[in-house]
């Protein structure tokens, strides 16, 4: 813990007087707009799963889950937030810590954000470093330390600017990651990542504990790639669902979300086994690629699409805040300490389709990782959302386009911002679209 | 002579036995594709390796036996090597003797193991030019065309005996140069031909040194052996051979679009084989792949790595999260 009293570096000094009002009202606001996503969901979809209603309850953020990490942190548990998606969680886990993404998905925040850095910086961002200023987010207030990739620009400064808050751990990333000494540098930071979490939580990570924690993630990756292969055929299931569940791992208790998941999962092969489409079989099926969607603001998007006029509905997307949480399964080849760190290396390196990766021959891992996705999804359509200031994404925008245009799938770039002004312009982007898409499916 | 016939009668009940067991293991793994090919392997060597000693015990000619392998290299290429070989059963068992005492292998640098990869032709041509280079050295005397062809091919020099001297069993059922504990014969690769070539007394002693080498490498290597075995090479550029593309053929395929690129088929190749995860996709070009198919069954991503016979696909990675399905 970082004493409150030091000199902060970029942060200004708010009087008190003003955080709790700020807090207060966008709080408020907060949990008026995630019962309302939440209402626009059930409203999309009348017979939503059952199984969807634990989803529902855990995605308050303010609610139940913020309780219940705040009964571990009494019983002495550590809370360890991360920023980015390269942060090693099976670590985490098995030194008896308890990881939480922290990015901020709040549109107001943003604003506050904007008194540190200016407006042109990724508003992922400045709502991050806005939501710690007023102590918004309280998976981030929590957090007893936070682990910082330095993937994107504006990763690796909200490191620097939140340890004024507090400890933070630096990941340095390879930014190719091809090369073999490039898989060697980031192996070493997982070791040391290992130290520092033994060091800071007091528990040491013993072989069975990191053996637990790489099994438990791959029952969950289980549980995720059978809901996913649930959206591969007719819908069973909204995308905006799927997405909350999905992101939902982020912050709830890993084990409990496997099961739920589960049980979602379980209810759905039913469902599909009935042919009780949630939507038309014939809907425009819809791909999102780009920035991260954070619960709850972001939610504009996916709410859009799936309520526009004609529907579309999300059957992918290729989000570090959604798929791309638990595509990739930890492979142990023999189960020595060694292995198991070399292992959960190249599963967060290699398996990456980050935008921050390059090489000669670009990030060809995204463009597979997409055509493959079109392909088994059956795709019509990809919607390329990138929001302003989100740099790599939008520069990755004409490759995806050329390698999409090669197999005759129209993609659709939308860029927005942090911001419910637009949402009545692009609500006529996306419509427009989506007729295409309709009247292409037609012919 | 009784005893004999009893003894015959014995070899070949068990060798019918081993085959029928065979069989069934293929068939159990027919309807069960994707469950643990590694311990699959596991007992097919089982089995190989007795069957091999019962092959020696018929006093088969060696030169039969290399056409078989050349007949089946010809379609599976190295599939020997990692199946059959009675060598690399026992380097299988130290990886299981390893493993069990929670002790990591180390990685070749990939460079090192690049030279390695060379130096089998090397070792190859120094096999098949020896005795030639020593038959202009020591003409012999006294001997027709069809007796000199005879001695060059099948005397002390064994240049293709030697060849596929890891293909012994590490049990033989004869005695000569082989070592006898306790009425069972145990015999090593090479060590007949260093033992002839240094004489007995520093023989033996060269030959302990090059066991202990061979044993210590592949404990801490995994596979040390196969990286340069010209048992190895011979199999595997027959196996190239651009003729035979009628042939059903073996083959591992990849599927780029379906692969992340994760690594896990690199890191788990136990000759650091990097063709599979360097290869963009379509067919894995290497002759340093022994078709063990680690790579295959660990690979988490459903239907990128194939193994296709012709243009049947007999075996594929599958998501393997999800316990198979038995029918």
């Amino acid at each position: 813990m970082k004493n409150e009293k030091v000199e902060k570096k970029y942060i200004p000094e708010i009087p008190a007087k003003e955080i709790d009002e700020l807090k207060s009202t966008i709080q408020a606001s907060s949990e008026k707009i995630m019962a309302e996503n939440i209402e626009r969901m059930k409203k999309t979809d009348p017979n939503r799963p059952q199984a969807m209603k634990y989803f529902d309850e855990i995605s308050n953020l303010f609610g139940q889950r913020q309780r219940e990490l705040a009964a571990e942190k009494e019983k002495g548990k550590k809370i360890i937030g991360y920023m980015c998606l390269f942060a090693p969680t099976e670590l985490i886990l098995a030194a008896d810590a308890i990881p939480v993404r922290v990015n901020s998905g709040w549109y107001d925040t943003s604003k506050i954000g904007d008194r540190v850095v200016p407006v042109e910086v990724c508003p992922v961002i400045r709502s991050t470093i806005g939501a710690k200023m007023i102590g918004l987010s309280p998976f981030l207030e929590q957090s007893d330390a936070l682990i910082s990739v330095l993937t994107c620009d504006g990763m690796t400064k909200l490191g620097e600017i939140l340890s004024d808050y507090k400890t933070i751990w630096e990941m340095n990333i390879p930014r190719v990651k091809d090369a073999p000494h490039s898989l060697r540098f980031w192996d070493d930071e997982i070791i040391n990542m290992k130290k520092q979490l033994e060091q800071f939580t007091g528990n040491k990570i013993t072989r069975k504990s990191l053996k637990a924690a790489i099994e438990q993630s791959q029952k969950a990756t289980r549980v995720f790639r059978r809901l996913q292969d649930l959206r591969k055929g007719s819908p069973v299931i909204m995308g905006r669902d799927a997405m909350l569940v999905n992101q939902a791992y982020l912050w709830d208790d890993k084990e409990r979300w496997t099961e739920k998941a589960s049980a979602l999962c379980d209810e759905l092969e039913k469902r599909a086994e009935r042919k009780d489409w949630v939507c038309p079989p014939d809907t425009p099926r819809v791909l999102v690629t780009g920035t991260p969607m954070f619960w709850p603001d972001s939610w504009k998007v996916p709410n859009l699409v799936e309520e526009a006029d004609p529907k579309g509905i999300i059957v992918a997307d290729e989000l570090c805040s959604g798929e791309r949480i638990l595509n990739d399964p930890v492979g142990v080849d023999e189960w020595t300490m060694d292995d198991m760190l070399n292992a959960i290396g190249e599963r967060y390196l290699m398996a990456s389709t980050c935008p921050c990766f390059t090489s000669s021959d670009g990030n060809e891992d995204r463009i597979n990782w997409l055509l493959n996705k079109v392909k088994e999804s059956n795709v019509q359509g990809v919607i390329y959302y990138v929001t302003r200031g989100c740099m790599l994404y939008a520069m990755e925008y004409t490759r995806v386009k050329k390698a999409l245009d090669k197999i005759n799938v129209p993609m659709y770039y939308l860029d927005t911002e942090y911001t419910r002004e637009d949402v009545g312009q692009m609500k006529t982007r996306v419509e427009a679209f989506l007729e295409m898409l309709t009247a292409r499916a037609d012919m | 002579m009784a005893w004999e016939y009893i003894g015959d009668i014995l070899r070949l009940t068990v060798l019918g036995g081993l085959g029928a067991a065979g069989i069934l293991t293929v068939l159990l793994w027919k309807k069960n594709l994707a469950t643990k090919v590694t311990f699959l392997r596991l007992v097919v060597q089982a089995v190989a390796f007795t069957a091999l000693f019962y092959v020696f015990s018929l006093k088969l000619p060696l030169l039969y036996f290399f056409i078989f392998i050349f007949a089946i290299t010809l379609f599976l290429g190295r599939f020997y090597c990692g199946w059959l070989c009675p060598f690399g059963f026992v380097m299988d068992i130290e990886v299981m003797l390893r493993k069990a005492l929670g002790i990591r292998y180390r990685i070749l640098p990939e460079r090192f193991n690049g030279i390695l990869h060379k130096l089998r032709y090397v070792i190859v041509a120094v096999f098949l030019a020896l005795p030639i280079v020593l038959w202009f050295l020591q003409p012999p005397q006294n001997l027709n065309f069809a007796d000199a062809m005879a001695k060059l091919l099948a005397g002390p020099f064994r240049p293709y005996t030697a060849l596929i001297d890891p293909l012994i069993p590490v049990v033989v059922p004869w005695t000569s140069n082989a070592v006898n504990v306790a009425h069972i014969n145990f015999t090593y690769p090479y060590v007949q031909d260093i033992i002839f070539w240094a004489g007995q007394n520093i023989g033996v002693a060269i030959a302990l040194v090059f066991i202990g080498l061979t044993l210590a490498s592949s404990f801490v290597f995994r596979r040390f052996w196969c990286r340069f075995c010209p048992t190895g090479v011979s199999l595997a550029v027959v196996n190239r051979f651009k003729g035979f593309k009628w042939a059903p053929l073996l083959h591992i395929e990849k599927d780029e679009e379906k692969c992340t690129k994760c690594g896990v088929c690199k890191r788990v190749c136990p000759a650091q084989v990097t063709e599979v995860y360097e290869q963009k996709g379509g067919k894995i070009n290497t002759s340093m792949c022994m078709l063990c198919l680690r790579c295959v069954e660990m690979c988490p991503y459903a239907e990128t790595l194939k193994v296709n016979i012709g243009n049947k696909t007999v075996f594929k990675s599958r998501n393997w999260l999800e316990p198979p399905k038995v029918e």
